[in-house]
């Protein structure tokens, strides 16, 4: 059967605001969704809404189909795949426009509103930003009261529907936030789909080749946030350990793959006391996790500690993720560790870089000893003309001896491949390390945010009886980054490159204060993953949580609220009090042993009663007299009192 | 060759499992609630609520987002999952309650000819403090409008039953159903009123000359008339009908008079069942049905001979219905319990 494509009005008081929940829930992928799909969307919804308040008939079936297919070929078209939140949201706005054209009866709307409601979703999944949850409220709020005029009767008005549903919205809101407390969360995902292929990787790259691009982007973006159990230790002391770098083709420095860690680090002896920290990493897309040198102890799931004692993690840090770790500033690692001949932290290839080579084992042989040695290589680039830019010029085929003799500039890559290369010349075993160095304390939140900018490279040598030993040979350059960190802005170069070229103080405040916020609300909401969850569990007093004992307490506290809001709707349903004087006459005829039958008048039943031993003929005529006279007189609280004293009498008689 | 409407053959027989399945459920009912008085009042035990199809999707839905929220850890789809599962549990409460507490009240039924659909009529009153929404009475396929209460309100729902054979037609289950708030659930309330209207033979189509009419004296009047004649006023007493009061006298004076008529009984006409040539008694109530009617139409007065009873000839609308009341349980059973006319 053919069905009837034109329309009757019947749509208009409901579709308004489906077509608004839909364009308030598209507005957050307008950004990122090719614009003719957002254009076609406003164009079927203006066109949809001409139709019904015009009584048009809605295009025809087979116009329909050639449209869907257009649509489809052109999402194929503009993402290449359709997996994914970009070409999914692409899809479901499609889809939303094309439902238009072809709903006709109020309860078709419900496919649209589905609709807005996957939108929202696919919102959240691609940013959480603090806006990100009144967004989804509001969302839901006008999703919903769409909803309620779907089905709205002719005399409900547009107010009626939106309270109701922000009432409604009210009631869940206790439920939806014991959910979100008690609802145990998954350490880790049953499958691994990347939510957002078209998100580039940021943070740290895997390898370092000084002189390749010849500018690092140090960009304000946040890395990572660090929250201490006690006191910061000394910006000194703030090396952030990522990656460790080991082999050297001459040009560019690899380290181990993530997938051969063998989860067991280099022996370390311990000294001092620890601390105790807690981290919330942005996502990077990348395995790499940063922790204060050296770490002892850390609870991300999925995270092994490699040879060389880094820390990464098997699958990617796709989501922006919170653990606590503990690490010892003063220790000694594998001091134990054999040196070899052919030792690879010791290797070169023979033909790269043969100036410095050999200008290295000249160096070595005047030295007096392995210590001197290093020392008299960071006197060097502290007293003769080094000089620390963003910007160096790019380094040909040799780039170490490039950057050591001609240029002389270069950033913390070029002084660690450099000063490391001098090491392994002259026989030391050394290595480099990459990840971060200091960190801006926000006093608002009493945390370290570390950025982007915060990256830094810098050397391991292994040295006996103290084993693998830090040098910061950019450090030797300009001791003063190392001592007050990045916010003492020394460099021109870098402060222009943060974004803050002329901070005023009160802006830089206003930063701060935005960031202590936003750090919370990742602490505490989006970072709110198995172990926040473990430690709220133990200080609301569960002893030992664990899944089951998380969804017994969910239940219980559903069940309450449930119960709760139960008893609300009761209260609200209540009937309007009965009448007082009804009630008391009531009470009296029941002191009496007699009910009035239906139908029976005050006066007939006051004579009836009249006959009866317990009460007396002045009691029954002169009550019911004062009842008949509160009820049905003119307004009068003395009637009520009189009837009220006159009954407690003869009850008390 | 008959032109039937190809259908889509169903792969298994579940209409008569259904139907007798529905049947079991309805005599649960019956048995738990027993039969209900003509004004009662809903209590939360009897009223029902199952998820809808819409329901059923949307918890679909809410499931899907809930894996994908555990899958990405994302703590903000999972306040949305949340959000929208606490909606659905509150939308069951709220749906449930959108019906406890009414009052349902049969407030009658008008006799019909067959083939007429008789309609009953529902009252609905809102007793309490909050609005109650999308209400709606049914039996069966058969709907009311859908309605909404405000605060005190009380509406009458009409409920139309077809009919097809005289007698009674019979009502002896109901329900009152709501969708509020999301449509995710329905919820509803079966009523055990067994109710019954009566239904009046239906008028014969093309029915012999009625019997001719006599006057008093029992002489034959050829020009019947349906005018009775003014014979003048008298003061007005109470019960006078108002369409006999002279308002143009009142008008003038400011006292009340009745017109006084003569005329009355004069002519009346005698419908004998036996008398009706016809060996069907279906047939001959049609036809009888159809003479009253006429008869009532030109206001003249009749009376009704039948097996087992005698109307005297009169006129109004109390002989008229006697008279077809009679004729619609000739022979008849009556309805199990007292059916309210």
């Amino acid at each position: 059967m053919r069905r009837p494509s034109g329309t009757d009005g019947s749509l208009l008081p409901s579709l308004p605001w489906t077509l608004f929940a839909l364009g308030f829930s598209v507005l957050p992928h307008i950004p990122f969704i090719p614009v003719w799909i957002s254009a076609a969307l406003l164009i079927c919804a203006t066109g949809r809404l001409y139709i019904e308040r015009r009584r048009r008939r809605l295009p025809p079936a087979s116009l329909r189909v050639v449209l869907a297919l257009m649509c489809f070929i052109g999402v194929l078209a503009t993402y290449q795949n359709i997996t994914g939140v970009g070409p999914g949201s692409a899809l479901l706005v499609v889809m939303a426009a094309l439902k238009l054209m072809e709903t006709r009866k109020r309860r078709d709307q419900f496919v649209l509103l589905f609709i807005s409601i996957f939108l929202i979703m696919a919102s959240l999944l691609r940013d959480q930003y603090i806006w990100s949850l009144p967004f989804l409220l509001v969302g839901v709020l006008i999703t919903m009261t769409a909803w309620l005029r779907m089905s709205a009767g002719a005399t409900i008005g547009i107010r009626r529907s939106f309270a109701t549903g922000s009432r409604l919205l009210l009631y869940a809101a206790p439920i939806t936030l014991a959910m979100w407390v008690f609802f145990p969360r998954l350490a880790s995902p049953f499958w691994s789909v990347p939510i957002d292929t078209s998100r580039a990787q940021s943070g740290l790259s895997d390898t370092m080749s000084p002189g390749d691009i010849s500018s690092l982007s140090l960009s304000n973006a946040v890395a990572f946030r660090v929250d201490f159990a006690g006191d910061v230790p000394a910006p000194p002391d703030l090396y952030w350990r990522g990656l460790v770098l080991h082999r050297f083709n001459g040009r560019t420095w690899t380290g181990n793959e993530v997938s051969i860690s063998t989860g067991i680090g280099s022996p370390v002896e311990y000294l001092g006391g620890p601390v105790r920290y807690q981290i919330t990493l942005e996502p990077t897309s990348r395995h790499w996790v940063y922790a204060l040198d050296i770490p002892y102890e850390w609870s991300l799931d999925q995270t092994i500690m490699g040879r060389q004692n880094q820390l990464a993690r098997r699958r990617p840090i796709d989501q922006r993720m919170s653990f606590s770790a503990t690490s010892y500033l003063d220790y000694r690692l594998d001091v134990n560790r054999e040196i070899r001949v052919n030792d690879y932290y010791r290797s070169l290839p023979e033909n790269s870089n043969t100036e410095t080579q050999k200008f290295a084992k000249k160096m070595h042989a005047e030295a007096t000893s392995d210590a001197n040695y290093i020392n008299n290589v960071l006197k060097m680039f502290h007293e003769q003309e080094y000089y620390y830019t963003l910007d160096p010029p790019a380094l040909g085929s040799n780039p170490v001896d490039r950057f050591l003799f001609r240029t002389r500039q270069g950033f913390c890559e070029h002084y660690a491949s450099a000063f490391a290369v001098l090491m392994r010349a002259a026989g030391i075993p050394s290595r480099i390390v990459l990840g971060y160095q200091g960190g801006e304390l926000n006093s608002l939140g009493g945390y370290l945010i570390v950025r982007q900018s915060d990256a830094h490279a810098w050397n391991e040598v292994w040295l006996p009886n103290r084993g693998w030993t830090r040098v910061d040979p950019t450090g030797a350059v300009a001791p003063e980054r190392i001592s007050s960190g990045i916010a003492g802005a020394m460099f021109g170069d870098i402060g222009a490159s943060w974004g803050l070229s002329s901070p005023s103080m009160l802006l830089h405040q206003l930063t701060l204060t935005w960031d202590a916020i936003n750090a919370k609300w990742n602490e505490w909401v989006l970072g709110y993953g198995p172990e926040n969850q473990n430690r709220l569990m133990k200080w609301l007093g569960m002893g030992d949580p664990d899944w089951q004992k998380m969804i017994l307490t969910l239940l219980g506290i559903v069940a309450i609220i449930i119960a709760a809001i139960s008893f609300l709707l009761i209260y609200r349903n209540r009937p309007p009090p009965k009448d007082e004087a009804a009630v008391l006459y009531q009470k009296f005829a029941s002191r009496v042993g007699i009910q009035p039958v239906t139908g029976e008048t005050p006066y007939v039943f006051a004579s009836r009663i009249r006959n009866e031993d317990n009460v007396s003929v002045d009691d029954s005529d002169r009550v019911t007299e004062l009842y008949l006279d509160a009820r049905y007189g003119p307004p009068n609280p003395d009637a009520l009192r009189a009837l009220r004293e006159s009954v407690r009498a003869y009850s008390s008689a | 060759m008959s032109s039937t409407t190809w259908q889509f053959p169903r792969l298994l027989p579940v209409g008569p499992f259904k139907r007798a399945a529905a049947r079991r459920v309805e005599r649960w009912a019956r048995k738990r609630q027993g039969t209900d008085r003509l004004i009662t009042e809903l209590e939360s035990r009897r009223v029902y609520i199952l998820p809808t199809g819409v329901g059923l999707i949307f918890a679909l839905m809410t499931f899907a987002m809930l894996l994908g929220s555990m899958n990405y850890n994302n703590n903000l789809s999972f306040v949305l999952t949340f959000l929208l599962s606490s909606l659905g549990l509150i939308s069951m409460h709220q749906c449930q309650r959108n019906l406890v507490g009414l009052e349902i009240a049969f407030s009658g039924v008008d006799a019909v000819f067959a083939g007429q659909g008789a309609t009953f009529k529902i009252a609905i009153t809102n007793h309490s403090r909050s609005y109650r929404y999308n209400l709606q009475i049914y039996r069966d396929s058969l709907t009311s409008d859908i309605q909404d209460l405000a605060p005190g309100e009380s509406k009458v729902f009409l409920l139309e039953l077809p009919t097809a054979a005289r007698g009674y037609v019979r009502l002896p289950r109901f329900g009152l159903r709501t969708l509020f708030p999301f449509e995710l659930f329905r919820s509803w309330a079966w009523l055990h009123m067994d109710l019954a209207g009566l239904v009046y033979p239906h008028p014969a189509d093309s029915p012999p000359e009625p019997p001719p009419t006599q006057t008093a004296h029992g002489h034959r009047q050829h020009d019947a008339r349906g005018e009775e004649d003014f014979a003048g006023l008298r003061n007005f007493h109470k019960g006078d009908s108002p369409r006999h009061v002279a308002w143009k006298a009142f008008a003038r004076s400011g006292e009340m008079y009745s017109k006084q008529f003569s005329g009355a009984d004069t002519s009346s006409q005698w419908f004998d069942f036996d008398y009706v040539d016809d060996a069907d008694t279906e047939k001959r109530l049609a036809i009888l049905t159809r003479w009253i009617l006429d008869a009532d139409r030109a206001r003249q007065d009749y009376g009704l001979r039948i097996p087992g009873a005698q109307f005297n000839p009169a006129h109004g609308d109390a002989h008229f219905h006697g008279c077809l009341r009679y004729l619609a349980t000739f022979e008849l059973t009556e309805p199990d319990t007292d059916a309210p006319a």
